[in-house]
């Protein structure tokens, strides 16, 4: 994996990942992790350092819930679970973001 | 609100829950042998706690810390704040809690905004109102008013208490039972007198107050049901008032039932009334009904000699009104003044302060500048300098209440016994709070003045040598001194206001000579007096053994002395005009019955006639001596000397005409004040022998003419010193050892008691314009200080260029001077624009007397020129090398 590959995560943005990660589903910090990094095809990497910091965030402002589960291999484990809260703010999110990104790139094309 | 309750439960287990989640991360991680690192997990725990963390309030107690730290590091600035604002604080405190207890404070009765004050006026005799009661309306409205739920009637007098200690005159109400049911207030030991206790003939019963039982019988539970000694008589205590019950004022002793029937008739105008209105009716639909029924009187009493006078022919009517409108009277207007006045203080010193911060701003830029570089935001350091004001008011509120407190001890010692409810005023949870709010209002107020202002920090190159200050940095300053000087220059106006109103009211001839004059009252028990004679001839006895004394130029004695009220008033008919109610363009006149050269000691002038001499009274002349006012009234047009006046009187017996005791005009003499020196219509006095007054030991209802059971000496002395109280002492007990002197005091402080309230008005006013004078002068010279050593450079420039030290400091004083004439204007604007609000204090001066704005005025200048001219003739003094070097 290459280092420059992996570029450090705008502020805001991590969340909207984990949001829409979470909308396959409730799952732990870890799976949030794994999906965001499969989903970006190996591109983005999630350090435990941003993660759980932003996913205390979005729990303090009720995006996401959070319960104890056991995990597939038996394991206690915290479930985060998209709220209806959430849902929205994902879908205002993701049009900021189209906005956000759209106008990077015809900065940088030109 | 859910949420914060979440954050805190959550918090708990925040620690255990991210220890167990980053370990099961870490675990999973580590099997499916991916690559994400463990990271620092020290790291991600202290991230991941930032975001729980209870930021607002941590943030707060951290800013308040600093703040602190900072402030500690500038003591001066610290003490010079925090004492500036404790003082103001404190007074607004203290005259806060007056209002509060006094003014808003419900009275201490159950639903006290029912009661209400059963007057009566008569608008045809020029009375507007202030008569009272009288019994026959008493029950006249008990038996027909649906408005009013309880009724009772009551009148003030004195007593001697003996046996158990020195004999003691106290003050006694004597009232109907009812009053229980009007007041709803049950004694705290022992019970109320029974209607049956109160009808002529029963065995004396009485309730003390919780003051008197303390005072004289030790707290004493077993006083229940003995007797004590009242006027001679054996009276039965049946119980003992709650320690806050003052009805009708603080000073009543003793409650007695009035003997109150029907018998009476109509009677005179000597009760006072109170009563308790039916729920959800208001005042004035009560006094309407009052009124509709003052119209019946002479239908429903027809009999009855006084009931014209009692009906529309009189233009009798109902002045009913709440009853704490009748206690607090007038002081509300002065107490609000007064308020007003701190509150002004209060501003002036948070200007100060203000004016503080700025310069401390100012100092503190470059700190600002860098801190902001190093990312703070400006709401941040906008919180940074909040807390600081925070915490300087906060102590400065925290101080101003200690200070209040000692504050509103002394103001209660120091108040006019004309002032009301003085017993209830004390500091209390309200005023408490009204403090923290005000500290908090000052908090803001020059908190955000460095904020709007604008910039707290600069950008980073604006920072280094400036040669002059911007504009805008001084515009601040100015509004704040030119809103310093507004402020000092309307307290400054209401004071001096206060004081020509003082030095008129000093100024006014009482119409008697008050130097060197002592003056005392002392009541006969009637058991060892039982005939008029057998007193009259005591009281002769005592007034030769007190002539005896050295020093005494004359001795005499009366039933009423100025400022005492009336006494006892009653109409008054001319002979020859019986017919005639020569009331309708007359008050009721005072009658006083005096002893033998009553005027010489009184130093009242004698303007025609003769005087009523010793003889007049061992004759028992019908003689009479009348005020210029009763001449005025009674005879405009004709010669009184000689003519022959009598007393409206009711008959003895139904259908007989009254039986007149007609006297002789012999004199006129000067008017004399009755209640106060400010009176708008002076009252009419008729003096007479004192042997000539009816039958004292006749029953309250049945008598006319002034009780002569207690008497008021008036020993007037080549000059007062201090063994003459105990010479008299010794020649009233060389006739009876069991007499009690009372309200002993000089005709000076009589005369310096009528003026008490406006004294003590003028006294807080004056306090409140001075510091707020002296606070502007500091601030004043702090801010034009200030503006010079910021100008320090163009000053040495000048001065370089050859300009004249004297003309640079003019330039300085003449800036400033154009902001203080802005001030003054906005002040005097003010003054104008409010004068009305003061006119209720103020005695014979109007709020917009030229001489008072224009000294008050040149006053200000005077101070304010002193204080622009110190700093600025400094500036100009300094060497033009030292003052480009500077900076």
């Amino acid at each position: 994996m290459d280092q420059t590959a992996s570029p450090a995560l705008l502020q805001g943005t991590l969340e909207l990942l984990i949001l829409h990660a979470l909308q396959r589903g409730p799952m732990h910090g870890y799976a949030i992790a794994q999906t965001i990094h499969l989903l970006s095809d190996e591109v983005l990497k999630v350090e435990e350092g941003s993660l759980y910091p932003a996913l205390h965030r979005l729990e303090i402002n009720g995006a996401i819930s959070a319960k104890w589960g056991l995990s597939e291999n038996n394991r206690k484990a915290r479930y985060y679970r998209i709220t209806v809260k959430g849902r929205k703010t994902i879908a205002t999110q993701q049009e900021t973001w189209a906005r956000l990104s759209g106008a990077v790139n015809r900065v940088l094309a030109r | 609100m859910r949420r914060l309750i979440r954050k805190l439960i959550r918090r708990r287990h925040l620690e255990q829950d991210l220890e167990a989640e980053l370990a099961f991360h870490e675990e999973m991680a580590a099997a499916s042998g991916n690559e994400i690192r463990l990271g620092n997990r020290a790291r991600v725990k202290e991230e991941a706690r930032d975001v729980w963390r209870w930021s607002a309030v941590e943030n707060a107690w951290r800013d308040l810390i600093h703040a602190a730290r900072r402030l500690c590091r500038t003591p001066g600035f610290t003490i010079a704040a925090v004492l500036t604002l404790a003082l103001a604080i404190g007074a607004n405190a203290a005259i806060f809690t007056m209002v509060h207890r006094v003014v808003l404070n419900p009275l201490p009765y159950p639903d006290s905004d029912r009661l209400i004050d059963l007057d009566h006026g008569a608008t045809r005799i020029n009375v507007p109102a202030g008569m009272g009661i009288k019994t026959g309306l008493y029950f006249y409205y008990q038996d027909r008013a649906r408005t009013l739920d309880s009724i009772a009637i009551f009148a003030i007098g004195s007593a001697t208490v003996s046996g158990r200690g020195e004999p003691e005159q106290i003050r006694i109400t004597r009232t109907t039972p009812t009053l229980a049911q009007v007041l709803r207030v049950p004694p705290a030991l022992g019970r109320w007198f029974t209607p049956e206790e109160s009808e002529p003939g029963s065995p004396q019963v009485a309730v003390l107050s919780h003051g008197l039982w303390l005072r004289r019988y030790g707290g004493d539970s077993g006083l229940i049901g003995n007797t004590v000694t009242l006027n001679g008589m054996a009276t039965e205590v049946i119980g003992i008032m709650p320690p806050d019950y003052a009805f009708p004022d603080p000073g009543i002793d003793m409650w007695l039932p009035a003997s109150v029937t029907r018998a009476t008739g109509l009677g005179l105008w000597v009760y006072r009334g109170v009563a308790r209105l039916r729920e959800g009716v208001t005042v004035d639909q009560a006094r309407a009904e009052l009124n509709t029924l003052l119209r019946d009187v002479p239908q429903a009493f027809p009999n009855d000699p006084l009931a014209r006078a009692t009906g529309p022919e009189f233009g009798v009517l109902s002045t009913a009104r709440i009853l704490k409108e009748t206690i607090i009277g007038g002081v509300a207007g002065a107490l609000w003044i007064l308020l007003a006045a701190v509150g002004i203080v209060l501003l002036v010193a948070c200007l100060n302060v203000a004016n503080l911060f700025l310069v401390r701003a100012e100092t503190r830029r470059q700190e600002m500048t860098v801190r902001h570089a190093l990312g703070a935001g400006a709401g941040a350091i906008a919180r940074l300098l909040f807390a600081e004001s925070a915490l300087l008011s906060l102590s400065g509120g925290l101080l101003g209440l200690i200070l209040a407190w000692s504050a509103v001890r002394l103001l209660v010692s120091a108040s006019p016994a004309t002032l009301p409810r003085l017993e209830e005023v004390r500091l209390d949870g309200v005023v408490a709070a009204f403090t923290f709010l005000l500290s908090g209002l000052a908090a803001c107020s020059f908190g955000s003045m460095p904020l709007l202002r604008g910039g707290l920090f600069t950008e980073f190159h604006d920072t280094g040598r400036r040669m002059t200050a911007t504009r805008g940095q001084h515009y601040a300053r100015h509004v704040l001194m030119g809103a310093q000087v507004a402020l000092a220059l309307v307290l400054l106006v209401s004071s001096g206001l206060m004081v020509k109103s003082f030095q008129k009211l000093r100024a006014i001839d009482p119409g008697f000579n008050p130097a060197s004059t002592l003056t005392f009252a002392v009541g006969l028990p009637p058991r060892d007096y039982p005939t008029k004679e057998a007193a009259l001839a005591a009281h002769r006895r005592i007034l030769d053994s007190i002539a005896t004394v050295p020093g005494v130029s004359h001795v005499s004695s009366t039933t009423c002395l100025p400022f005492d009220g009336p006494c006892f008033s009653n109409g008054i008919m001319v002979e020859g005009r019986e017919g005639a109610v020569v009331e309708t363009n007359l008050g009721n006149t005072s009658f006083r019955a005096v002893e033998g050269g009553y005027f010489q000691a009184m130093g009242i002038p004698l303007i025609r006639g003769r005087a009523i001499e010793r003889s007049d009274v061992e004759r028992s002349e019908p003689v009479a001596v009348v005020n210029q006012r009763f001449v005025d009234l009674v005879f405009p047009n004709g010669d009184p000397i000689g003519q022959r006046v009598s007393w409206t009187l009711p008959a003895a017996k139904e259908g007989e005409s009254p039986k007149y005791t007609w006297l002789t005009i012999v004199g006129i003499v000067r008017n004399t004040p009755t209640r106060t020196l400010r009176e708008t219509s002076v009252v009419p006095h008729l003096y007479m022998p004192l042997s000539m007054t009816g039958r004292f030991d006749a029953p309250t209802w049945e008598y006319i003419g002034p009780r002569i059971a207690t008497l008021n000496y008036v020993v007037r002395t080549s000059a007062i010193s201090e063994g003459l109280l105990s010479s008299i002492r010794r020649a009233f007990n060389a006739v009876n050892s069991n007499l009690a002197l009372a309200q002993v005091s000089t005709l000076e402080e009589r005369l310096a008691r009528t003026s008490a309230g406006l004294t003590f008005n003028m006294v807080l006013l004056t306090i409140a314009a001075a510091v707020a004078l002296l606070l502007g002068l500091v601030g004043i010279y702090a801010v034009v200080s200030y503006i010079v050593s910021q100008r320090t450079s163009e000053i040495g420039v000048r001065l370089a260029l050859g300009a004249a030290p004297r003309s640079v400091t003019a330039m300085i004083v003449g800036q400033s001077g154009l902001v203080m004439l802005a001030g003054i204007g906005a002040g005097l604007a003010v003054t104008l624009g409010t004068g009305r609000l003061m006119e209720s204090l103020l005695y014979g001066v109007s709020p917009r007397d030229p001489v008072v704005l224009a000294g008050m005025t040149f006053l200000l200048v005077i101070v304010a020129v002193v204080a622009c001219w110190l700093p600025a003739r400094r500036a100009a003094r300094v060497s033009p090398v030292q003052a480009l070097h500077a900076n």
